[in-house]
């Protein structure tokens, strides 16, 4: 027989449930604008159907409904776009650091314009032209100390805001990897808090956010790779369980780096400064860490299974991740060695070719500069030398400047090209001059027999098809991020329209059961009240 | 597909922050009047802008030294035609002295002329353009002619009849001086012979000896003043040559890297356009939900 009261339990757990509902709706809404959130749904599922099966259960007539119940309160969030959505982010984050730093660059080149280098170059070029025309004229002569100041002054410009720059990304990947170490750190404290929420048959739906929400972030860094592990205990079938994140190389290895509530620091293998984690040299690799409540720092194998210090080469990680795009902005070691002549880079191979620019412009700037004779009829001195001494050799182009001598005394620019035995002067010989002008023309051996103004074109061009390549790629993981990032906010994102339907919609079910509650309560009324009483 | 509130909102703000940089990027373009304004807006423009530039440069610097060179030639051709005028009057005077009605007064009177003219000669000989004497050679600091020395120590140095030469086109070296030091002192040795021979009373046909000198070193200078004459052609040519130049060279670098005013104005007004849309449509999608229609 079925219970009397039977029905007002039923409508008594549809009250509950819908009320529950309506909460979860309230809480969409009022997360509506919230960064990471994923809108959430009630799981209704009905109760056991009564009387319940067993050799001694009762013979009735049909298998009655006994009612609702929420199972669970779900995030509707699909992983496959989380998955695209991190890959599409890798690539933003390369191409958006490489493109920043060729940007920096650009403006410190400062090509095509009337202030830059090729221009300093032309009016060097020009005074040498006017000094073969007025040879004994000391204003010519000044003019041509001057814009070769201004030459040295632009190279070593150039060089010394690389050099800055080169500095700042070291900083930044410090910065970056320093960020991403605590973020690691709070992923596996998330893990730690739903490893223990989970086991009671809860959903902690936002928790689950916040560490997607880190996930993202972190694989702006860097790629990565992450696996579930089931919580024990009651957990729901639908649960997420803890997240294992690896980062992930070029050959297919992993390194771990969080496993439950356990996680490790990222280091640079390379020179570093003392928090090991902004490079102080080349960068060579990353190795992990595990950081002791006491904090020193014990090494670890990629799989945690040693200690043993692994070393991951910096040319095994994939062109994904700010990380990456920093670093090859920054300069890494070809082969890992660290060694200084393999060092690779867009920074430190501009402020390379910019060094033997500045060198072969100098050593054959000198060369024909020593041909010729000075206004006293005696051979000609270096021109270019290191700055603040006589030597030639090792200029760079942080160090080229015009030799002091000639500074102070413009009369020795050996603008003739007299036989110095006997030292005849000629005044009016500009004959050197003009040989000097013409260098603009002359290909220089170590540069490949190209001219010094041809071989600056030709870095403008290449810095020029980087930049555009790198911004075209940053635009396009852009664009396809966006797509993705669409196609999850389609899944995951409240829509107020929704939300205002189901708030109609679970309404109306909690009225109807309280509605319902009246029904059995004025049947019951009937029972009690009215029945018995024939011929009252 | 399911869209919601807070995608349309993110579209719109992607959207017009897309048409914000691409106005910006136009302002620019119109503001500088440059289609590119670092390398990687397009890296060949960048790279030929940078070898436009220099050619044009060149040029230019071309055209200030052909402004030298027409200076010197046109000074050398004026000192020449100045000794030529000299040499002229010496001819009709020396035609005065040999001729045998001239009396040894007269003749002494010549002669102080022709000495005049000598000394007119040797100045002519020292003319300067600045501080530089031009028939100097390379010596452009030493006066060829010195006094009491005359022009001996210095025809020793060979720097004297050392030529100057500037550039005037890529590759092209014209010679801007002349080195006549040879012959000046012929010139001034011949009126010295005259002075000796008139002082010493020679007879008139003796003189008139003179003549046939005087009309060769004429002849020595009217081959150097067709040598000058013939290199100002040059220089002219070359001055219209480089003016061309100039020209297509400044068009050339203009058409590489200069805007196109009208298009970009036109692109400019358009992109405003699609912006007003984007916010007026924006503020219409933004506005209702459900909420606005249920109580």
């Amino acid at each position: 027989m079925r219970s009397t009261f039977m029905g007002l339990e039923a409508s008594k757990r549809g009250l509950f449930a819908q009320q529950s509902a309506l909460y979860t709706t309230g809480h969409n809404i009022s997360n509506a604008n919230t960064e990471g959130y994923t809108r959430q749904r009630v799981n209704m599922t009905p109760t056991l159907g009564y009387p319940g099966i067993g050799l001694d259960s009762p013979k009735t007539a049909g298998f009655i409904g006994t009612g609702v119940e929420v199972t669970a309160v779900q995030r509707i969030r699909d992983d496959f776009t989380d998955k695209q959505y991190r890959q599409e982010t890798n690539k933003l984050g390369y191409w958006q650091a490489k493109s920043d730093t060729i940007t920096q660059m650009e403006d410190i080149l400062n090509e095509p314009s009337d202030y830059g280098l090729a221009q300093t170059l032309d009016q060097f070029w020009n005074s040498l032209q006017d000094l073969n025309v007025n040879p004994e004229d000391g204003g010519a002569r000044a003019v041509v100390i001057q814009r070769g100041i201004a030459v040295a002054d632009s190279f070593n410009y150039m060089y010394n805001s690389l050099s800055k720059v080169k500095e700042n990304t070291a900083k930044e990947i410090g910065v970056l990897l320093k960020d991403a170490n605590s973020i690691l750190e709070q992923i596996a404290s998330l893990n730690g808090q739903i490893q223990a929420i989970e086991p009671n048959g809860y959903m902690p739906n936002d928790l689950y956010d916040a560490r997607d929400s880190l996930l993202d972030q972190l694989s702006t860094y860097y790629p990565i790779e992450t696996t579930k592990v089931p919580s024990g205990g009651n957990a729901l079938a639908i649960a997420e369980g803890a997240t294992t994140v690896s980062l992930k190389l070029n050959d297919g290895t992993t390194v771990k780096l969080v496993d439950g509530n356990e996680y490790v620091q990222l280091r640079n293998s390379g020179e570093s400064a003392t928090d090991g984690q902004t490079p102080a040299g080349m960068v060579t690799g990353l190795h992990i860490v595990k950081v002791n409540s006491n904090g020193t720092e014990t090494f670890l194998s990629n799989d945690w299974s040693s200690t043993r210090k692994t070393v991951n080469d910096i040319n095994n990680f994939s062109t994904l991740g700010k990380f990456k795009g920093l670093v090859d902005s920054y300069g890494y070691s070809t082969d890992g060695s660290g060694d200084a002549n393999t060092e690779k880079g867009q920074l430190p191979d501009m402020i390379n070719k910019l060094n033997l620019m500045a060198q072969s412009f100098a050593t054959e700037f000198n060369k024909l500069h020593k041909d010729g004779t000075d206004l006293t009829g005696t051979s000609g001195e270096v021109f270019f030398v290191q700055n603040g001494t006589t030597d030639e050799t090792g200029i760079t182009a942080g160090n080229i400047y015009v030799a002091q001598n000639l500074i102070d005394d413009p009369n020795l620019i050996a603008a003739s090209d007299s036989d110095p035995n006997p030292g005849n002067p000629e005044p009016g010989n500009g004959k050197q001059a003009l040989k000097l002008a013409n260098m603009k023309f002359s290909g220089l051996s170590e540069l490949e027999d190209i001219s010094v103004q041809t071989y600056f074109e030709g870095l403008i061009g290449q810095l020029g098809v980087d930049g555009q390549q790198a911004e075209r790629l940053a635009y396009n993981a852009q664009t396809l991020q966006q797509a993705v990032e669409e196609r999850r906010d389609s899944v995951s994102s409240v829509s107020l329209d929704e939300e205002m339907t189901n708030m109609i919609t679970f309404q109306q079910a909690y009225n109807a059961n309280a509605r319902m509650i009246t029904v059995i309560d004025e049947t019951l009324d009937k029972i009690i009240n009215g029945m018995g009483r024939v011929g009252l | 597909m399911r869209v919601t509130q807070s995608m349309l909102s993110g579209n719109l703000l992607r959207n017009l922050s897309n048409n914000y940089s691409k106005l910006g990027k136009l302002q620019e373009q119109i503001n500088t009047g440059k289609k590119v304004t670092r390398p990687s807006d397009d890296p060949v423009v960048a790279m030929k802008g940078i070898s436009y530039r220099t050619e044009l440069n060149n040029v230019e610097q071309f055209s200030r030294n052909i402004g030298e060179a027409y200076n010197w030639l046109d000074t050398t051709d004026d000192t020449y035609d100045k000794i030529g005028s000299a040499l002229q009057r010496a001819n009709e005077l020396m035609v005065q002295a040999s001729n045998d009605t001239s009396t040894t007064d007269d003749r002494m009177a010549i002669n102080s002329e022709l000495q005049q003219l000598r000394e007119h000669i040797q100045n002519l000989a020292n003319t300067k353009i600045g501080d530089r004497y031009i028939f100097s050679g390379t010596k452009t600091t030493t006066a060829p002619y010195q006094e009491g020395v005359g022009y001996d120590t210095n025809m020793s140095d060979p720097s004297f009849q050392k030529t100057i030469e500037i550039e005037v086109f890529n590759g092209i070296n014209l010679q801007i001086n002349s080195t006549p030091i040879a012959m000046f002192k012929e010139i001034d040795q011949m009126f010295e012979q005259i002075s000796t021979d008139i002082s010493s009373g020679k007879a008139g046909s003796e003189l008139s000896a003179h003549i046939t000198t005087i009309d060769n070193n004429m002849n020595k200078l009217l081959t150097e003043r067709a040598d000058i004459g013939a290199r100002q052609n040059r220089v002219e040519l070359m001055d219209s040559r480089l003016q061309s130049q100039e020209i297509i060279a400044t068009k050339r670098m203009s058409e590489n890297e200069d805007i196109d005013y009208e298009e970009a104005i036109v692109e400019m007004t358009t992109q405003e356009s699609i912006l007003r849309a984007a916010l007026s449509v924006g503020a219409q999608i933004i506005q209702p939900t459900l909420v606005d229609f249920i109580n």
